[in-house]
């Protein structure tokens, strides 16, 4: 079979295909699954969550828990949505005694009904510098924040909380406006400093939350008191809200969508090697045990025996609970267990090929074992393979995933079972955290459906036996 | 002719299960080995704390002796072949020594004791719910044959593609978000409550408490098996005895269950027991979702807690099940076909 005959027998497969109308579903979720992989890293919205994906700080960030931003059109009170600011109004500005200051603006438009969780600054700072973030308030008022002077020889990172570093300031905003008998129940350290700054100023304020809507404009200052050392950069605000991203986060603040994505070319790559490998093994193990037969064909089969009668899951959970492998080594113990899946029925076929009057005459032409095994009967028999290659991919998936749920999966490495399992850890099915508990099963058995589309399609024109008349 | 067939199956079985216990023994060897000699370590020391009024040196002389006896009784000083041949023979004749961590219900840390409880559990659960899955499989597959091609036949079969890679455990966790902590209706874990109802209530208790564990195995299984009873019964549908059936006007029901289903026993008992298999070999840490205190729960237990021994015990048991599966099999696959015993090679 040369370049020619292939693509005769793919126009053939093409032709009967378009008809298969789950086939062709199954093919266009593949594209996009693919698609998906190519364009990693513009449809990531934390481009490092595949390396940083179990560092703490990189998440620190957002909200714990949080629903995803499109619950909002289901709850009859807006929660305010988890924002980055990356970008200010930078100005430079000197005051009437002749200091200059260097100060970043950053305007958030606050419309939803409740406050955000957190209100959060980083900039980098060089010199000795007393630095300020204030706020002006849609009705007006201007509250400092927060005040530190910051010294370093090298550029280092301030981190402001809003609900941490604002704490008194705001208290001091709070006395202006509330009752006595009021105040006398809260404190400074009991107060939630959001729920005060995007409150409306009335009395009461302390007791119910009004949503002051408008722009807020949140102004970090800095003073430069040394020109040649002053360094301010990279400054950014980070709105902190009660909903966050496309599906949510999980109890270590990580975006729980950015974990799919980054999961996705995984799960593509386990399965798609895994059964690719295995089928190969399997069918040349048919033919050459099919084409050999008497005592090889004897021994091959014992040896299929052995690897057929162990049941995968629990040797495969056992193999790491010992060895704590990485990816690579279990997708190599997935194929060591799958290759039998697709060995009886090519050593049938292979063994009504042996027989054809074509291997007889290639062999009177003086043709070797080799030859016939790759040229005449492989070629006849790795297309009706295909099927059993696209079946078998959901249960590779799904073997990894089960590994993984378990909490033996490769730590470095993000996957939709160990998302799961850290869903199964942090009790999110208690805590009703659905968003962290469907989307990556979801995910899998729509990866499984993909494939199961597919290899059903491919399984009906090629075995027509099956087909419904 | 028979007996023939099923000694020879049953003594390849047996010879199976002791081959793979051999591979998983020299597989495992050093991790069991250390956990063996951490736990002659343990047993050194609890001695030694009993003695009373000793000097440091007989102690150290009496730890030494100790654990030297220890370490002969257990062949941990043999060369390594031997080792591996000892531990296997231990393991075949079901001596899996002490777990580290995890105790029975009865407080004992005999490994053996520990997977003697849990297999009952897990059994009943995929049994049973292998039963409903046949019965379920095999009306609807037979539905399906009946209009080939038919609307029916059309939406199962996407429903069979759509679970075809859905993982069960995945299944069970979207149940109890669903039925335990939305509409509450069902326990969320556990064989029954705690403390646990006296007489006919603690049967009503445990029905409660296996249901929804048994849907969820249920709802997944039945659409694979519909699918392929579907394909074995279209292939008898087509033969001349059942067309000369329809003609005399035999009802169609009777057709169908009477006539068709008899035929098509042998490869549809192969495949309910194939897929029974495939739970076990597939699905079984499902149980861990709804703590089901069964095999698939033990792994959950032990990869948890590290427990080495209670591992290895729970695999080899796991592996002599699947075994006495395949051997069962065959076994009724060769009573309800009688070509398939005469028939030397396969």
């Amino acid at each position: 079979m040369n370049i020619k005959d292939l693509g005769f027998w793919f126009r053939d497969f093409w032709a009967e295909f378009k008809r298969e109308g789950s086939g062709l579903v199954g093919l266009a979720l593949l594209v996009i699954f693919v698609l998906i992989t190519l364009f990693e890293a513009p449809l990531l919205p934390f481009k490092e969550a595949n390396t940083r994906w179990r560092d703490i700080t990189y998440w620190q960030d957002n909200p714990t828990n949080a629903a995803p931003v499109w619950t909002n059109l289901f709850t009859p009170k807006k929660a305010a949505r988890t924002l980055n600011l990356n970008k200010g109004l930078k100005e430079t500005i000197t005051d009437t005694e002749g200091n200059s200051f260097v100060q970043e603006s950053f305007t958030y438009r606050f419309t939803a009904d409740k406050a955000p969780l957190d209100i959060i600054i980083h900039s980098t700072i060089k010199g000795s510098v007393p630095f300020t973030v204030l706020v002006e308030r849609p009705d007006g008022t201007d509250i400092q924040l927060f005040q530190k002077y910051i010294e370093s020889d090298v550029p280092t990172e301030v981190r402001f909380s809003l609900n941490n570093d604002s704490k008194n300031s705001l208290f001091a905003f709070l006395k202006l406006h509330e009752t006595s008998e009021n105040l006398s129940r809260v404190s400074s350290g009991s107060i939630r400093s959001t729920d005060i700054l995007f409150n409306k100023a009335r009395e009461g304020m302390a007791d119910s939350f009004e949503a002051l809507k408008g722009e807020y404009r949140f102004i970090v200052k800095a003073q430069v008191v040394n020109q040649e050392q002053f360094v301010m950069q990279d400054t950014r605000l980070v709105v902190t809200g009660s909903v966050s991203g496309i599906l949510g986060t999980d109890n270590m603040k990580r975006d729980i969508f950015s974990g799919l994505i980054a999961g996705l070319k995984w799960a593509l790559f386990i399965g798609l090697f895994t059964s690719a490998v295995s089928v190969l093994i399997g069918v040349f193990y048919g033919i050459i045990s099919a084409y050999y037969g008497g005592i090889v064909d004897t021994i091959m089969q014992f040896i299929y025996q052995i690897f057929v009668s162990i049941p995968l899951l629990p040797v495969l959970i056992v193999v790491s609970a010992v060895f704590k492998p990485s990816i690579w080594f279990l997708i190599g113990v997935m194929v060591i267990f799958f290759w039998p899946g697709s060995v009886m029925t090519v050593r049938s076929m292979a063994f009504q090929i042996k027989e054809e009057t074509y291997i007889e005459a290639a062999r009177a032409l003086g043709a070797g074992h080799r030859r016939i095994i790759f040229n005449h009967m492989a070629p006849l028999l790795i297309p009706y393979s295909f099927a059993s290659m696209a079946l078998s991919v959901p249960s590779a998936i799904v073997y990894e995933s089960s590994v993984s749920l378990l909490g033996l999966g490769d730590a470095s490495i993000v996957t939709w079972g160990q998302i799961l399992h850290d869903a199964m850890m942090g009790n999110a099915i208690l805590n009703g955290l659905w968003w962290w508990v469907i989307p990556p099963g979801l995910a899998i058995a729509i990866m499984g459906m993909t494939f199961a589309f597919l290899g059903f399609a491919m399984d009906r024109i090629l075995h027509p036996k099956l087909r419904t008349r | 002719m028979y007996k023939w067939f099923a000694t020879k199956r049953i003594i390849k079985g047996l010879f199976m299960y002791a081959l793979l216990i051999f591979i998983m023994s020299a597989l495992f060897n050093s991790v069991v080995e250390t956990t063996m000699r951490s736990q002659i370590e343990e047993q050194v020391r609890l001695e030694s704390m009993k003695l009373k009024n000793t000097n440091t040196a007989a102690l150290q002389k009496f730890q030494n002796e100790r654990r030297e006896k220890l370490i002969k009784n257990y062949k941990l000083d043999r060369p390594i072949w031997e080792r591996i041949v000892y531990r296997a023979i231990d393991t075949i004749t079901f001596k899996f020594g002490k777990s580290t961590i995890i105790k029975s219900s009865q407080g004992e840390r005999d490994v053996l004791t520990i997977i003697a409880e849990a297999i009952p559990r897990s059994l009943i659960l995929f049994t049973v719910a292998a039963v409903f899955e046949i019965l379920f499989g095999i009306y609807l597959g037979l539905k399906k044959a009946q209009k080939p091609g038919g609307s029916l036949d059309k939406s199962t079969s996407l429903i069979t593609m759509i679970v075809y890679g859905m993982p069960t455990w995945w299944l069970a966790m979207i149940m109890i978000l669903f039925f335990v902590y939305t509409v509450k209706i069902f326990p969320s874990s556990g064989v029954h409550s705690v403390p646990a109802p006296e007489g006919f209530m603690y049967i009503l208790d445990m029905l409660w408490h296996t249901a929804l564990p048994l849907l969820t195995l249920v709802l997944i299984g039945f659409w694979g098996l519909a699918f392929v009873v579907r394909n074995i019964v279209l292939g008898i549908l087509q033969e001349d005895y059942i067309m000369a059936a329809r003609a005399r006007g035999i009802p169609e029901n009777s057709v169908l269950f009477g006539h068709t289903l008899r035929t098509a026993a042998p490869p549809l008992i192969t495949m309910s027991l194939l897929s029974l298999l495939g739970s076990i070999s597939g699905s079984i840490i499902f149980e861990g979702i709804f703590s089901w205190p069964g095999l698939g729960n033990l792994y959950w237990i032990a990869v948890q807690q590290n427990d080495i021994p209670v591992l290895m015990g729970d695999l080899a048991i796991t592996i002599g099940l699947y075994q006495a599966g395949l051997v069962i099999l065959d076994l009724t696959y060769g009573f309800l076909d009688p070509r398939i015993k005469v028939g030397g090679k396969a």
